[in-house]
């Protein structure tokens, strides 16, 4: 798999708006087929980095590929866009207005008639069709934003935000439609500040902060390094056992659940056998792996 | 090209849709009937009966001869007896007549009484009409020196100076009175003095032989700078509007990753332009309609319309629209607002303003050197060209050089625009200022 050719390669891309670098030599490899997380804080330059990746704006250095040729206006129709920043056309229809911007993408007549008709249905919205997008909840436009993105079948899909303004049900619809994408073929880039959902979508993960990538690779991968010696328990007495600075170094206590982070070298074993001792109930002991989340803030914090 | 095809099409169907647009189809030429006739009525209709005027005469023999001036005003012939009592002024005319007067002068009615001195002093009979004045029983009152046939100047006292119509007419009365009584003091006959000083009526015949009627034309030539100012004004609001929208909705974001800027820009301002001419065309064919229907046997004369003029029309509606809404769609893609875009695009809008009032200038002389160079000014040129054409029409090469300046404008401005518009479309938060557009400009 490592060796097909990547969908998307930035090479040593920088961007500057005046004295300000918004992104700051970047290079990264997207493979076909993956969901590929881009993920940073606010103004880490995520948004700078998709914009010049569908060719609004133009790097000031560096090299953009896409599907193995340098980036033009024709490679735009096999991109979609979801952008963080949603608009449509407030007083019009929204058949019209997929077919508007199906036409944008070379798609027209009675292919994008079928495409638009199939597409509302899979995702609900087959009787706001004659409506005005004024009529739309917030949550429905944003689906029907995600339709122009995906209306054209194109080969990479960019989503930024795509599940903000969506509540659980239709945030699962969302995961399963992405997910469906993918297994049929689309390379996904998905920029999103929910943890939670990019560690379950990704299969590989950039993150930017700064305007310079600081972490770059497969998220199992990126995981497994960022193992940091921490134990989930669940148990009752073993009064005082935690409290050893020499075996832990932080206790956080979520409902039931502590979460503890030992001593780097120090072995788990030693905490159960403890615990055990000290005559405690232990009703759950687990070896945690970081999540995204918490990589993510320990990079954040590193580099600040 | 498809995709270009594709904005005008959204741009155009979208709005000719709207209600808006069949209510300003149907409205707009009951509205520019209104701005050109109702003005002109509300000039001459003088509203609260005859203007009531005292005159003091210190001379002694004066008073008949201003009185009557007053009364019968400028169209006084020789029949003298026409001149009617003071209590029973004109009798009301029709909103017909008073519009046909309106455009030379405006005769108001006057109901003259005679001030007399009865060996008072003239500060106490100006004491006595002042507060008549005050008390609303006059309008006001002419006070005649003794000298007034050597030069004596005579005074005119009125609670509203600023009725320019009266203060024009009790002057050039109290002038034929003083004329009249200098050459019958002279020992000229009075009949020969009222045959000597019987007014001209001009007949106006335009140079190609045609008669034309001076107002009727005045009003056609005003109402189509009208026209054109309001039409250009409304598509560029139009152009503004939806920039803006897309810019604030990020609709723009969407946009430009499937196209690029310029075509996008070049279709909104297509697919508008073809709605105003959608619009215009309307009018134009309701128009040609009306005056069928017209010469038929009715009452009503419509200003007879050469054909080339609609193609002037149309090319010089295109032109000043391509002009304004270029610079409209760039201020849209600048600001972040509809008001802020106003106020930005003000002084742009200010230029179209004073087009418009330099034609009432180029009016009265077409062919002068101001009307030369201001139809020459792009900026200008869409009205002050079309008023030279309608009124005395330039030579050809004055219309093509002025096209060909405004043809280079646009292109030149489509080249800015273009460039601003991109960065701006992608600028969101803040109104850009006018270094950082310029920075755009220069770095794209």
């Amino acid at each position: 798999m490592e060796d097909t050719k990547p969908t998307l390669v930035l090479d040593h891309v920088s961007k500057s708006f005046g004295e300000f670098a918004a992104v700051s030599d970047l290079s990264i490899e997207v493979r076909p087929g993956r969901v590929f997380g881009l993920i940073g804080p606010n103004g880490a330059g995520k948004t700078t980095t998709i914009r010049m990746i569908v060719n609004i704006t133009a790097p000031d250095s560096g090299r953009i590929e896409l599907f193995g040729q340098l980036m033009s206006t024709p490679l735009q129709d096999r991109i979609g866009y979801l952008p963080e920043e949603r608009g449509l056309y407030k007083r019009m229809k929204i058949g019209e207005q997929l077919r508007f911007f199906a036409e944008l993408k070379n798609l027209r007549g009675a292919e994008a008639e079928k495409r638009i008709d199939a597409w509302l249905k899979k995702l609900q919205l087959s009787d706001w069709k004659d409506k005005r997008t004024k009529e739309l909840s917030k949550g429905m436009q944003q689906k029907v934003q995600f339709i122009t993105a995906v209306i054209h079948d194109p080969d990479l899909v960019i989503l930024d935000e795509p599940f903000s303004g969506l509540d659980p049900v239709n945030v699962e619809l969302m995961k399963d439609t992405i997910l469906e994408q993918k297994a049929a073929g689309k390379t996904i880039i998905l920029s999103t500040h929910q943890m939670e959902i990019a560690e379950k979508l990704c299969d590989d993960v950039c993150m930017i902060n700064k305007s310079r990538k600081v972490l770059n690779g497969k998220l199992r991968e990126i995981r497994r390094s960022f193992s940091r010696n921490a134990v989930a328990l669940q148990f009752e007495g073993g009064n005082g056992v935690l409290n050893d600075p020499e075996l832990v170094t932080n206790i956080r206590q979520h409902g039931d659940d502590t979460e503890v982070l030992l001593v780097p070298g120090a072995s788990p074993q030693v905490l159960l056998r403890r615990l055990m001792d000290s005559g405690a109930t232990v009703t759950r002991f687990e070896l945690v792996e970081p999540t995204l989340h918490d990589i993510f803030i320990e990079k954040v914090r590193e580099v600040a | 090209m498809r995709k270009f095809l594709a904005v005008v099409k959204r741009e155009y169907i979208q709005r000719v849709r709207t209600k808006f647009f069949v209510v300003a189809t149907i409205l707009g030429p009951v509205l520019m009937a209104g701005f050109t006739i109702v003005p002109a009525m509300m000039f001459s209709i003088k509203s609260g009966g005859p203007t009531r005027l005292a005159i003091v005469d210190q001379t002694g023999k004066m008073y008949d001869r201003v009185a009557k001036e007053l009364v019968t005003g400028k169209e006084a012939k020789t029949n003298v007896a026409t001149m009617k009592p003071p209590s029973q002024p004109g009798g009301p005319k029709s909103p017909r007549e008073q519009v046909d007067e309106a455009g030379q002068s405006v005769k108001p009615s006057f109901e003259i009484e005679q001030a007399r001195l009865d060996n008072r002093s003239i500060d106490d009979v100006r004491k006595d009409l002042e507060a008549k004045v005050q008390n609303r029983n006059l309008e006001g009152y002419i006070v005649l020196p003794p000298n007034l046939l050597k030069g004596g100047q005579p005074e005119f006292r009125a609670r509203n100076t600023a009725d320019l119509f009266t203060k024009g007419n009790v002057e050039s009365a109290i002038s034929r009175a003083v004329r009249g009584q200098r050459l019958v003091e002279a020992g000229i006959d009075e009949k020969t003095v009222a045959q000597a000083s019987e007014p001209v009526d001009l007949k106006t015949v335009e140079a190609g032989g045609k008669e034309s009627k001076g107002e009727a034309s005045f009003f056609f030539v005003f109402g189509i700078g009208l026209l054109i100012y309001m039409s250009v004004l409304l598509y560029g609001q139009f152009v503004l509007g939806a920039v803006i929208e897309e810019k604030e909705t990020r609709i723009a974001e969407i946009l430009f990753s499937s196209m690029r800027s310029f075509p996008l820009m070049m279709g909104k301002l297509v697919g508008v332009s073809l709605v105003a001419l959608t619009q215009l065309g309307i009018w134009a064919v309701a128009f040609l309609v009306f005056s069928l229907w017209a010469a038929g046997g009715s009452s009503i004369t419509l200003p007879h319309i050469p054909p080339m003029l609609f193609l002037y029309f149309t090319v010089f509606f295109l032109m000043g629209y391509f002009i304004y809404s270029t610079v409209y769609a760039v201020v849209g893609s600048m600001v972040t607002t509809t008001q802020e875009g106003g106020q930005l695009a003000l002084p742009v809008v200010l230029m179209l303003v004073a087009g418009f009032y330099l034609s009432f200038n180029i009016i009265r002389s077409p062919s002068s050197p101001l009307a030369f160079w201001a139809s020459m000014f792009p900026f200008f040129a869409p009205i002050t060209m079309l008023v030279r054409i309608v009124t005395e029409t330039p030579p050809l090469w004055q219309i093509l050089l002025s096209l060909g300046i405004g043809i280079a404008t646009i292109v030149g401005l489509i080249w800015l625009a273009s460039r601003i518009y991109r960065v701006g479309m992608l600028m969101y938060g803040k109104k850009a200022t006018i270094p950082e557009v310029w920075r755009w400009v220069r770095q794209s």
